[in-house]
């Protein structure tokens, strides 16, 4: 580097550290406070907390995983369920609901025909 | 002593632990904060060219400091402190440069008024009045106005060598870049800012000179 861009570096810094030291008291107190907002995060809970919910998070994925997995025909059992909420849910059961009295009237025919 | 005692001051006279240790790291850490602090503050004062605004984002810094990297080296914390300092200077303009493109929508059309002029007629940032603007150093403030008219990258490396005295090592660490790249930053905002300022002050061979 040249001297003479060394010399300007010089200055240049003379003049900030001279700007540093203008700094009025109101300044200087926020920025007190500032740091001591910052240190505080040292004894915050949530910070030890913070530090430990990526490990809690997956511990518990694990203990979801393995329960699902333990249960007895935990995994089995679900396409039971959906085919149940797809047939409460499907358009014929419905129809079936609002025909309700027809298809009570027709199992009153069929017991009597048996019975016949 | 008996094997259990001498188990037993052996396990009280090593590393200090829990209380003594957090004690000892937050002096250490209140020592360095504040020490940085105030050239901190003229940095991101300079970058972004409001005090208020400066002072919330030197204190983000510091937390995140604290937060992240309290457990590091005190020797890392300089470079570390810049680097969280620089992106948060980098977001802020960001954000800037964001929330202006969307309140283009709600200035007044040019034809409304022809003098009015947006830079000329904001407040001074600084909060300073035109008697306290001439008592205040020429010299500086010339100064500021050429390094916020330098490039960022070029400013970041300016105001990390020569105002917080980062070597090249750290002002790379600090601006996330190679060697390389700050020594060419830092040569190009040098030669610019010798330029400006020598044209400003014509007759003058340096910065400060003429200055009591």
């Amino acid at each position: 580097m040249k001297r003479s861009d060394e010399e300007f570096g010089r200055q240049a810094k003379e003049a900030f550290d001279a700007s540093v030291e203008k700094l009025d008291a109101a300044t200087l107190s926020k920025l007190n406070r500032g740091r001591h907002a910052a240190l505080a995060e040292l004894k915050s809970p949530t910070r030890s907390f913070s530090r430990w919910m990526p490990a809690a998070g997956v511990a518990a994925a694990v203990l979801v995983a393995v329960v699902v997995i333990q249960t007895p025909g935990g995994v089995d059992e679900m396409p039971t369920a959906v085919t149940d909420m797809e047939i409460l849910l499907g358009e014929d059961s419905i129809e079936m609901l609002e025909d309700l009295e027809f298809y009570s009237w027709i199992d009153t025919v069929d017991l009597e025909g048996d019975v016949g | 002593m008996d094997v259990d005692t001498a188990v037993f001051a052996v396990s009280c006279t090593g590393t200090p632990r829990t209380g003594t240790r957090a004690l000892h790291k937050e002096q250490q850490l209140n020592r360095f904060l504040a020490e940085v602090e105030r050239r901190a503050l003229r940095i991101a004062e300079i970058a972004v060219r409001d005090r208020d605004e400066a002072l919330d984002i030197v204190q983000d810094s510091m937390i995140k400091l604290v937060r992240k990297y309290s457990e590091r080296d005190e020797e890392e914390w300089t470079p570390l402190f810049y680097r969280i300092l620089q992106n948060a200077v980098r977001d802020w303009h960001r954000r800037q440069s964001v929330r202006n493109r969307v309140m283009v929508w709600f200035r007044k059309k040019p034809d409304e008024d022809h003098d009015y002029d947006p830079v000329a007629a904001a407040p001074d940032p600084i909060g300073r009045t035109p008697d306290e603007e001439l008592t205040n150093s020429e010299a500086m403030l010339s100064l500021e106005a050429a390094v916020r008219r330098l490039p960022a990258r070029q400013r970041e490396a300016f105001m990390l060598r020569t105002f917080e005295g980062l070597d090249v090592a750290g002002t790379a660490i600090a601006m996330g870049c190679s060697q390389g790249s700050v020594k060419t930053h830092y040569s190009r905002a040098v030669h610019t800012l010798r330029e400006q300022l020598e044209e400003y002050r014509p007759g003058s061979s340096g910065l400060v000179e003429g200055q009591s």
